[in-house]
């Protein structure tokens, strides 16, 4: 994970917000560059992110054989 | 009667053989075809287990059996042989199972439709697994090339999962008590996982028969946990499958279905990206073609005030010109000038001279 908080998820639906923003109403073109800049940190983000994780697997000690 | 014969009562002949049948068969399965099948008071369950060539009295308790039995049904029982004090052999029963694929079928028929008229398997029961879980509960062996193919789909597919695994057996006599427990130990945990995942590989249907067991089938319908159940192949279907909240059709197939595919999570979030470059691109040419169409609308504006005072100067000209004495002149008229008195001498103006000339006579006009 990069040093932002956010989880994947929320990377991803930050993500979804600025590319909406293209086909709202909000748009301008002079925000345009900026949003887009942002939109590709937040892709590079996250592919980081994904790319890092590891699972962690911890077979539980507890018997189940009836003979604990 | 010879004198070395050792004399017992008939209870100690009784206690040694049977001591002397448990020394002898420790733990022996006897496979047979199940005739005269009861159950007394709803506790003791009486049948015999019979082929071609005899027959063999059977005994076992209620809570031992876990799957329906009929007569005529071939089964395999594990049992211990015992001799009782009425001088009765019959076989102790600790579990049973059907042999041969119409038993093992008809069995589960039968359970299947008890547990379905039950409601166990009612679609309404089902509940959705979260979209990316963070913490799983697994059952299952560890030592099964399922579970490997379960750690590796997913290892490849998410990161950042918490699974606790609880390795117990999967096929076998021991095998549904084991996942039960382990089912029961993950539902009491003070932090309940999100999902849990119970798999096994594929096998004969014999091996696959623990996931039939009538009490891990209502264990696993009556988790609190979101259950993911795959076992075997795609082709198998087991009642435990039936129960679960969600079916896969292979352990790999439910490492598909717990948790996305950050390869395609990948590959979507780029394309959302790369889609909004020729959005921007259009996004300018529309605003230079407005730019274009606006600056077209001034010049246009310009060139018709421009045409319009062209045309007003023009018309200016023609009256002007038409104003012009010159022109007058030019059609034979002239000037005159001077005073208009016998003897006084006036200019006369015409477009190619000037002259004068004497008054001699002047008439008013009427």
């Amino acid at each position: 994970m990069t040093q932002s908080n956010k989880t994947i998820q929320q990377k991803i639906a930050e993500l979804d917000e600025l590319v909406a923003w293209f086909d709202s109403d909000e748009f301008s073109l002079e925000l345009a560059l900026d949003k887009f800049k942002d939109a590709e940190k937040l892709a590079e983000e996250i592919e980081r992110d994904l790319t890092a994780l590891k699972n962690e697997i911890t077979v539980v000690k507890q018997r189940f054989d009836g003979n604990e | 009667m010879e004198n070395h014969a050792v004399r017992l009562t008939v209870s100690d002949f009784i206690a040694l053989t049977n001591q002397t049948l448990e020394y002898a068969y420790p733990s022996i399965e006897v496979e047979g075809e199940v005739a005269a099948f009861k159950v007394n008071q709803g506790k003791f369950v009486f049948f015999d287990l019979k082929d071609a060539g005899g027959s063999v009295g059977c005994f076992m308790m209620v809570y031992q059996l876990r799957l329906p039995i009929e007569d005529g049904m071939k089964v395999i029982v594990a049992a211990t042989p015992k001799l009782t004090n009425w001088g009765k052999f019959s076989l102790t029963v600790r579990a049973i199972r059907p042999s041969g694929e119409g038993s093992i079928k008809k069995s589960f028929e039968i359970l299947k439709a008890k547990l379905d008229a039950e409601g166990l398997f009612a679609p309404e029961r089902k509940r959705p697994l979260p979209s990316v879980p963070r913490y799983v509960g697994v059952v299952t062996s560890t030592q099964a090339a399922g579970y490997a193919d379960f750690v590796k789909i997913l290892n490849d597919r998410w990161g950042g999962l918490k699974l606790d695994v609880a390795h117990v057996q999967v096929q076998g006599e021991s095998a549904p008590d084991q996942m039960i427990r382990a089912i029961n130990y993950f539902n009491q945990l003070e932090v309940l996982p999100e999902v849990l995942v119970i798999i096994r590989g594929g096998g004969s249907a014999d091996d696959l028969a623990a996931f039939n067991d009538e009490p891990l089938v209502r264990a696993i319908a009556a988790s609190r946990i979101p259950t993911l159940v795959g076992v075997g192949h795609e082709v198998d279907e087991s009642l435990a499958d039936l129960a679960a909240d969600v079916r896969a059709a292979t352990p790999s197939n439910a490492a598909q279905i717990l948790v996305p595919d950050r390869q395609e999570i990948i590959r979507s979030v780029r394309y959302k990206v790369s889609a909004l470059l020729p959005r921007l691109l259009q996004a300018i040419e529309t605003g230079r073609q407005t730019l274009r169409s606006r600056l077209d609308t001034a010049l246009g504006a310009i060139a018709r005030q421009t045409a319009q005072t062209d045309e007003r100067l023009f018309r200016l000209r023609q009256v002007l010109a038409q104003l012009d004495p010159n022109v007058v002149l030019k059609r034979g008229y002239a000037l005159l000038r001077g005073k208009q008195v016998v003897g006084e001498v006036l200019e006369i103006e015409t477009f190619k001279a000037i002259m004068k000339a004497k008054v001699e006579k002047y008439d008013a006009k009427q």
